[in-house]
């Protein structure tokens, strides 16, 4: 490699720079706001780099990385994400813990983690990408030691991480085995040959284990709900937002790059996972009176929806499924915003009861929870609507009707829950709502106008489409 | 039937392997388990040997049968582990372990036995020599093991932010 492929890397160079930065800026013992400060200018920073990179795409820096348009807009949404969950950490960790600093080390190596997995076109820069997501996961879960759940949390993500990732080595192997290369485009060549062999299919099939854990597919959900619960409110929307589009992203490159879809049997696997996703989230959220818990469940629905976009794996899928993960990010950073915002030093707002009435007390914060819910539903002039809409357009054109039905079906479900938390913003409450004394108006007001902008958004997508799929279009035409 | 030293000495190598490795989990006493753990390893190495991987057989012992297993050894003995204090896993919990691992592992022979092998090349074999693995690391693969090293950060940073002493000495 030369000097030269060294610049299409730069927004990852200095993503890597920002948490080595924050140690020293902890070493030399400045404040918390310093430390968020500097953050958000370096991610601001490498949004600029991003930019400042775009007419050298696309590039390839063999053997392990391409930095494609694809790449440019999942690390796009993705450092768009930290940029919005950094600011809520503020205020969040402010209140809570004396010491707050090394979250943001944790937070961007996470990033940095989720971002080369976008562009990775190997199995080795695959596998360094996940461990290093899942790592920086492990501690950023357990963050605050001293609440209950937050130790049992990061337990469990711990033992099933690394057992998924054991899949995945395990997968990795049977097919360099039989392929002889890790490379995608390596496989890509040997396909003809090996597709039908035995270990083949079973490499794909625990690689599939692995990814279906990351992305809490059914049957792989189980630490879903548990780990969203017991994790601080950021990190929960941190695991439901980046983590999840670093590994959609890097297992939508390697279907494009194998065509994954030309084998029915890969076909059939995708669809029925998709299916009992679509299935078991829906009805599992039906119950649940807890709010992350019931965000938990929507979300394994959320990727059986997305999934059903990867299955006829043609360029509006593929739109498709970029065009979902941005409104769905969207949606649900405001909602965990909102989150954020109503948790008190002592306990998350995480019961429905704290939601009782909220409408009336604190309208603003209830109005932007009420758009985003809205647009999980799927309720039209939200982008959440048009998200599903466009997922079902790809559907159709390659006529995978059995997981459209459900898509359907589940969908009609998935309104019951979303409706009722709705309806609890809207009942009568005799809870007066002691407001607390902001001790850092100036975050405060920030994190309000960043929920009010997001909301703004969701709006904007879900009403002037235009402008949003033209960029997508014009990005995955870079490859 | 002739079968040449090398297939002996693997022949061996496995069996030995797979007996520890079994004993690994069915030693009711943590502290056999971790013996048999080591021998596990050491026998690994050995394949590694076989493989002409001499390098990565070093470091296998020196990492994993060194480093890891001390920490191993060190932590079962501090907590003191015995059979009273251990929880009592639920019988079922139990039968649903042994069918869905037996089932994965019918699943992973089902495929062994239709699989063919193809033999490994011959120019392949200098590999893994250290002189040929260290330029390779730090030629073609220089980014990978730049971003791994960022990855052991990311180990470190977690660990002192878990293992940081209670209270608050800011």
């Amino acid at each position: 490699m030369n000097e030269l492929q060294l610049i299409p890397l730069l927004p990852f160079i200095i993503l890597a720079m920002a948490s080595v930065v924050t140690i020293l800026l902890i070493a030399f013992r400045l404040s918390h706001t310093v430390i968020q400060v500097t953050g958000f200018l370096m991610m601001c920073l490498v949004v600029f780099a991003t930019w400042y990179v775009r007419d050298t795409l696309p590039e390839e820096v063999p053997p392990l990385f391409i930095v494609d348009g694809q790449a440019a807009l999942f690390t796009g949404v993705i450092i768009f994400c930290v940029l919005v969950i950094g600011l809520f950490s503020y205020i969040y960790f402010e209140e809570r813990e004396e010491n707050p600093k090394e979250y943001y080390i944790l937070l961007f190596l996470a990033t940095l983690g989720a971002a080369i997995l976008t562009i990775s076109q190997h199995f080795i820069s695959l596998f360094i990408g996940l461990e290093l997501l899942s790592v920086s996961l492990y501690a950023l879960i357990a963050y605050l030691r001293n609440r209950n759940n937050a130790v049992e949390a990061g337990m469990k993500y711990l033992v099933l991480a690394a057992l998924s990732s054991a899949f995945l080595l395990f997968g990795m192997a049977l097919i360099y085995m039989e392929a002889g290369s890790m490379k995608f485009s390596g496989i890509a060549e040997k396909l003809p040959q090996v597709s039908s062999s035995p270990l083949f299919l079973m490499g794909l099939g625990t690689i599939v284990v692995a990814i279906g854990f990351k992305l809490a597919l059914v049957p792989f959900h189980l630490w879903a709900a548990d780990v969203y619960q017991g994790s601080p409110t950021p990190v929960t929307a941190f695991i439901a937002t980046i983590s999840k589009i670093g590994t959609f992203a890097v297992l939508l490159r390697f279907a494009q790059t194998i065509h994954l879809q030309q084998y029915p049997l890969i076909i059939a696997i995708f669809s029925v996972i998709a299916i009992s996703s679509m299935i078991v989230g829906n009805i599992l959220a039906l119950r649940q009176q807890n709010l992350k818990r019931l965000l938990a469940y929507s979300s394994i629905a959320h990727f059986g929806y997305l999934l059903v976009a990867f299955l006829p794996g043609n360029e509006a899928g593929t739109e498709a499924a970029a065009f979902y993960l941005i409104a769905y990010s969207i949606t649900l950073l405001s909602a965990f915003g909102v989150i954020t915002l109503l948790s008190s030093r002592e306990h998350e707002a995480e019961t429905l009861d704290i939601y009782t009435g909220l409408i009336w007390r604190r309208p603003v914060v209830a109005t932007i929870l009420a758009i985003s819910l809205f647009s999980l539903a799927g309720i039209p002039l939200t982008a959440g609507f048009l998200a599903k809409f466009f997922v079902l357009s790809a559907g159709v054109q390659q006529a995978v009707w059995l997981p459209l039905a459900v898509l359907i079906l589940t969908s009609v479900i998935g309104l019951y829950y979303y409706l009722r938390v709705i309806n609890t913003l809207f009942g009568t409450s005799g809870t007066a709502d002691v407001m607390q004394k902001t001790v850092h108006p100036f975050f405060h007001v920030s994190t309000y106008i960043t929920l009010v902008v997001l909301a703004g958004m969701l709006f904007w997508i879900g009403v002037f489409p235009g402008l949003v799929l033209q960029g997508i279009r014009l990005f995955l035409l870079l490859h | 039937m002739g079968m040449s030293l090398q297939q002996i000495v693997f022949g061996v190598l496995s069996i030995i392997s797979i007996i520890s490795a079994l004993g690994v989990i069915l030693s009711k006493n943590p502290v056999t388990s971790v013996l048999c753990l080591i021998v596990t390893f050491f026998t690994i190495a050995g394949h590694y040997i076989m493989l002409n991987a001499q390098f990565l057989a070093v470091v296998h012992i020196i990492v994993y049968a060194g480093a890891i297993m001390v920490l191993f050894l060190f932590v079962i003995m501090l907590m003191n582990l015995n059979a009273e204090i251990e929880p009592q896993k639920r019988s079922w919990l139990k039968y649903a372990g042994a069918i869905s691992g037996g089932a994965l592992l019918l699943v992973l022979l089902a495929a062994l036995r239709e699989a063919s092998v193809s033999s490994l090349q011959p120019g392949a074999v200098e590999i893994g020599l250290i002189s040929n693995l260290g330029k390779t690391l730090f030629s073609t693969y220089v980014l990978p093991f730049e971003v791994s090293s960022i990855l052991f950060l990311s180990a470190m940073v977690g660990a002192v932010v878990i293992g940081k002493k209670e209270g608050h000495e800011s």
